[in-house]
This record gives structure tokens, C-alpha cells and sequence, in this order.
């Protein structure tokens, strides 16, 4: 399989990376901000509470004012208490007031209202107690300087109005910048991971396409290359094959039943290292290949020895590899002659007992040693079984492999005709995967059916 | 002798009415006496300077100026004299005010004749 290019690498992996932490960002952005407006509402509302106690405080101030008026025009005492009830009210406010002005570090509006305390404070001494005390004495003198205390006070009150008016117009302009600042930058996020969404989206469907299309191209090569149920006389023979559900897991498995005379028949089965169109066309080299060198050799030993030496120079590459099973039946005798490079599923089913056939080299194109050869004297209803590596490797939901074992359970259990078994095992093999199988999966079966052949 | 006073204090009066085009009242205008809503009572001063002084200064200097100053109740009616447009200026006022001279012509202040403030002054229809 080729290495994954660098564009690939990007769009499948930094890109969502870049995706998630930049979604992270902007959360986090998001929080701070919203933390940011709270605090500033939290400081505006203090402000419009102390607008509303400043003139509340005005109110109460004018009241004690107005009291002690009644009073000196009156002497009537209900305006004294009224006055007094006033003046504590008065106190209560300018507590409320003075904490706000600390608590929001408005140093000029603090120097102004105590000036404005001050006043109040001077104007209870020096206007409100002589007149309490003595109504009817120095009334124009009292008079005046109750205007002038008055007009303080009204001065200071309206800059302070002016001072907290001015705070929350600011704060006011603060929030609405963090709001429009805000309202951009997620308007630049959904811009962003808008683009990006379909950036990705149309290259997930452009790889996907292009997956897809060297899916369908390698299944149709395969389908070229595997061989139809070839008739083999007094034999049955099956075979059937399986896509690996993974677009790049299609591809490198080969099987061939062959005529090489009246009575000789070729039995191939092979599993190549790689994946994809690549390898899809080295079956159709092996499968030709191995044809011809077994038209001129008999012995399955020396066959794979020649194709290894072929195979090595024609391919080139050293991380290429392949398993095959190479028999010779004589389809009179049924005796049959094989040679295994490495691969080991292949079975031999003798009434219920299914027993593994030997390995007899290694894998071809790993090193060029010499391949044995082992025979076999098949007998009525005998069935050799071969199968690629996605029998033994294929896999349960919880990830549990078949392996050997497993497999020769499912071949003693299967139907007892060729195609009916080839059928059972892929069929076997797909359930246990839930429809999910990790590699190709391809089933040749030849059983002995006729009479000539010894009992068991 | 105080007559001839009298006469001098309305010439003196009457110099600055001639640039008094932008005042809210002009002279010979019968005007009613009322300050703020709050305080309604009205300060007459014996001079536009003191007058002037009384709103731009701290509490403590407007307090040295009071001898100066004539409280009269809300409702005081008066006649316009004078008028010095926009001569008051105050850090507390959003615009200059008017420096109004005018003679009181009821309650207990009657023929008194003195300054007082623009905003104070209301025209009576």
C-alpha cells in the first residue's frame, strides 16, 4: 500500500485539529465575554441604583427643608418629627450612595458628596438647630443662609447626577463595544468553520469518490482474474470470494483451478502482500505465471521455486511478498502433489475430521531456499479446502481472531458439496464480523466425488 | 441727595441695557420673582459682580457674600431695568446666565432696586 500523501495527511487530521481547538478557543472566548458584559451590567446597575438613591436623597433633603418651614411658620411640633424622620432617612441613603461611589473607585463623585454631607451636616447645625430651638429669632439671617446651604446642595447633587450619569454612559458604550465585538467574532467563527466544514466535507467526498473508484476498478480485475468454477472430471469444485468492507483492504487475493491435460489439473491459491489496484494486477501476473511454468513443470516444488526467482526479479520490490498453495491433482489417480509458500489455510476434510496441510517453504519473494513437496491420495468425498489469510484472521465483534482453529470448526461443519461449503464458510465468516470483514476473503474447495476413488 | 443717587444707580443700571439683545427679558418688562422648584425663594444682590461671584464661588466665599444678598419670597413681582447677557458664569450651570437688574415693586422689598439671576426671573403674561 502507497504511503498516505501529505494533502491527505492534513485534511484528515491537522485540519479537524485545527477545527477542534479553534472551536475551543472561541468557546473559551465566548465565556470570558460573557463574563466581561455580566461584571459591566452588574457595575451599570449599581449606578442606576445609585441615580435612583441620589434622588431619593434630594427628595429627603428638600423634605427636611420643607419641615422646617411648616415649622417655623407653624410651631407646630408634627413637623419636627416629620423633619426628623426625614433627616434619619436621609443619613440611610447617603450610607447606600457613598458605598456605591467606593465601590466603583469614582474618586470625584466621592469628594462631592462629601462636600454634599458636609453642607447637610452644617446646614442641620447652623439653619435647622436655631430654628428649632428658638422658631421665632434671626429668621431672615436663617433664611438666607438656608438658601445658600440650599443651593449648595442642589449644585452638588447635580454633579454628582452628572458624575454617575456619565459612569454609566461609559459603561453603557462598554458593553455594547463587547457586544459588537462579540457579534464579529462569531461571525467570523461560523465564517471560518463554515469554510472549513465544506473544505473538508468536499475533500472527505472527493477521497471518497476516488476510493470507491479504485475499489470498483480492483474488484473488476479480480473478477477477471479469478478463474470460474473450472469442471474437473469426477471432482466438484467451488470457490467463492469476499470484499474486505474497507475500500483500501480490497485487493491481492488469487485462486485458479486448471486443466494442464486430460488427467492433471492445477490448483492455485495465493495471498499477495499489498492492497489495491496494484496488487489486483499482480494476481493476473501470477495466476498467468504460474500457468505457464506449471505447463512445463509437474512438481509443484519446483514450480514455486521458479516463480519465486520470477517473481523477484519481474517485481522489484522487497516488501512484497506472497503466500501460495500449488497442487497438482491427477484427476485419475487423485493423487495429489503440492507445494505450500507460507501458506497455511489449507485444509484437508476426511469425513468429519479436518486436519491442516503443511507448510512446505517460505514465503515467496522473501529469499530464494528450496520448497518441498508433499502428496496426498485423496479418496471419496475428501474436500481440500484453501483459503486467503481474511479466513483465519477474520475477526468477531469483540475482536476475537478465528485463527486456525476456529476454521477448521467452521469447515467440518459446512455442507458436504464444493460450492455449497465455499458458500457456507463466506457466509460463516461474514456474520461473525457483523458484516465487517477486515481483509478479502477467497474460498477454493475440490471434492472427490467419484467412484474410482478408495473408500474411506 | 438720594435721589440724586437714585438716578445715578438707574443710569448705571440702564449703560448695559442697550447690549442686552440677547437677554431673555428687556427692560420695562413686568416680571415675576421664582427660583427652582425646590427652593423657589429668589437672592437680590447689590451688585452683578457679587452676583456673578456668588455662583462661581466655593460654599465658603459665597458665604462671606451674603451681607450683600436680599432674600425675597417666590412671587415677588418686579420691572426689568438692566440686562447683561450670558454675565454669570457658573462651573455648575451647562451655559452662561443673564445678569438681570430689576425693581421691586411688591412685598416688603418694594423699591428696592437690585441684581438678580437670569434663570430667576420669569416673564409675567
Amino acid at each position: 500500500m502507497k504511503n498516505a500523501p501529505l494533502s491527505h495527511v492534513t485534511a484528515t487530521l491537522l485540519l479537524p485539529a485545527f477545527l477542534v481547538v479553534t472551536l475551543g478557543l472561541a468557546v473559551l472566548g465566548a465565556f470570558q465575554t460573557r463574563a466581561q458584559i455580566s461584571e459591566t451590567f452588574a457595575r451599570q446597575t449599581q449606578i442606576q441604583q445609585a441615580q435612583i438613591a441620589l434622588e431619593e436623597l434630594l427628595r429627603l433633603q428638600i423634605d427636611e427643608e420643607n419641615s422646617l418651614r411648616g415649622y417655623s411658620l407653624t410651631h407646630d411640633p408634627f413637623y419636627v418629627s416629620e423633619y426628623r424622620m426625614a433627616a434619619n432617612e436621609y443619613d440611610t441613603t447617603e450610607d447606600s450612595i457613598r458605598q456605591t461611589v467606593r465601590e466603583q473607585n469614582l474618586a470625584g463623585a466621592q469628594q462631592m458628596l462629601a462636600n454634599y454631607t458636609r453642607f447637610q451636616q452644617e446646614w442641620r447645625t447652623n439653619v435647622a438647630a436655631p430654628l428649632l430651638s428658638h422658631p421665632n429669632e434671626q429668621l431672615d439671617a436663617l433664611d438666607k443662609r438656608n438658601k445658600l446651604y440650599s443651593d449648595y446642595e442642589t449644585r452638588t447633587v447635580a454633579a454628582i447626577r452628572e458624575a454617575l450619569a456619565s459612569t454609566n454612559e461609559l459603561l453603557q458604550h462598554s458593553t455594547q463595544m463587547q457586544l459588537d465585538r462579540t457579534s464579529y467574532v462569531r461571525a467570523f467563527w461560523l465564517l471560518a468553520f463554515g469554510l472549513l466544514a465544506i473544505f473538508l466535507n468536499a475533500y472527505r467526498s472527493r477521497l471518497y469518490r476516488e476510493l470507491e473508484q479504485e475499489r470498483t476498478t480492483t474488484e473488476i480485475l479480480q473478477r477477471v482474474f479469478r478463474s470460474e468454477s473450472t469442471p474437473l472430471p469426477h471432482c466438484e469444485v467451488g470457490s467463492a470470494y469476499l470484499s474486505a468492507s474497507s475500500h483500501l483492504a480490497v485487493g491481492g487475493d488469487v485462486f485458479d483451478v486448471y486443466r494442464l491435460s486430460d488427467h492433471l489439473a492445477l490448483i492455485l491459491i495465493a495471498d499477495i502482500s499489498g492492497k489495491g489496484v496494484d496488487a489486483a494486477v499482480l494476481t493476473a501476473f501470477i495466476k498467468f505465471m504460474i500457468r505457464a511454468i506449471a505447463l512445463r513443470l509437474r512438481d509443484p516444488s519446483a514450480i514455486l521455486a521458479e516463480f519465486n526467482i520470477a517473481f523477484s526479479k519481474a517485481v522489484g520490490n522487497p516488501y512484497l511478498f506472497v503466500s501460495m498453495f500449488v497442487g497438482i491433482l491427477d484427476t485419475d489417480t487423485f493423487r495429489l502433489e503440492y507445494a505450500s509458500a507460507g501458506h497455511d489455510s489449507a485444509y484437508l476434510r476426511r469425513s468429519e475430521v479436518v486436519r491442516q496441510l503443511a507448510v512446505t517453504g517460505p514465503l515467496l519473494g522473501v529469499m530464494e531456499e528450496p520448497y518441498g513437496t508433499e502428496a496426498l491420495e485423496l479418496r471419496r468425498d475428501d474436500m481440500l479446502v484453501l483459503a486467503t489469510d481474511g479466513l483465519t484472521e477474520a475477526r468477531d465483534r469483540g475482536g476475537r481472531q478465528l485463527n486456525d482453529e476456529g476454521a477448521m470448526a467452521l469447515i467440518a461443519q459446512s455442507g458436504p458439496h464444493a460450492q455449497e461449503l465455499a458458500d457456507q464458510l463466506i457466509a460463516k465468516v461474514r456474520k461473525l464480523g457483523g458484516n465487517r470483514l477486515r481483509d478479502d476473503l477467497a474460498i477454493l474447495a475440490v471434492r472427490v466425488v467419484d467412484g474410482t476413488a478408495t473408500d474411506a | 441727595m438720594r435721589r440724586v443717587a437714585a438716578a445715578l444707580l438707574l443710569v448705571v443700571l440702564a449703560i448695559p441695557a442697550a447690549a442686552g439683545a440677547d437677554c431673555k427679558v428687556h427692560r420695562g418688562e413686568a416680571v415675576v420673582l421664582y427660583s427652582t422648584t425646590d427652593d423657589p425663594s429668589v437672592f437680590l444682590w447689590d451688585s452683578r459682580l457679587r452676583l456673578r461671584d456668588y455662583n462661581a464661588a466655593s460654599f465658603d466665599e459665597a458665604q462671606a457674600l451674603l451681607p450683600h444678598a436680599v432674600l425675597v419670597a417666590p412671587g415677588t413681582h418686579a420691572s426689568v431695568v438692566s440686562c447683561v447677557p450670558k454675565f454669570v458664569v457658573s462651573p455648575m450651570f451647562s451655559e452662561p446666565d443673564d445678569a438681570v437688574g430689576v425693581l421691586i415693586v411688591s412685598g416688603p422689598q418694594h423699591g428696592l432696586t437690585r441684581w438678580v439671576l437670569g434663570s430667576d426671573v420669569r416673564q409675567f403674561h
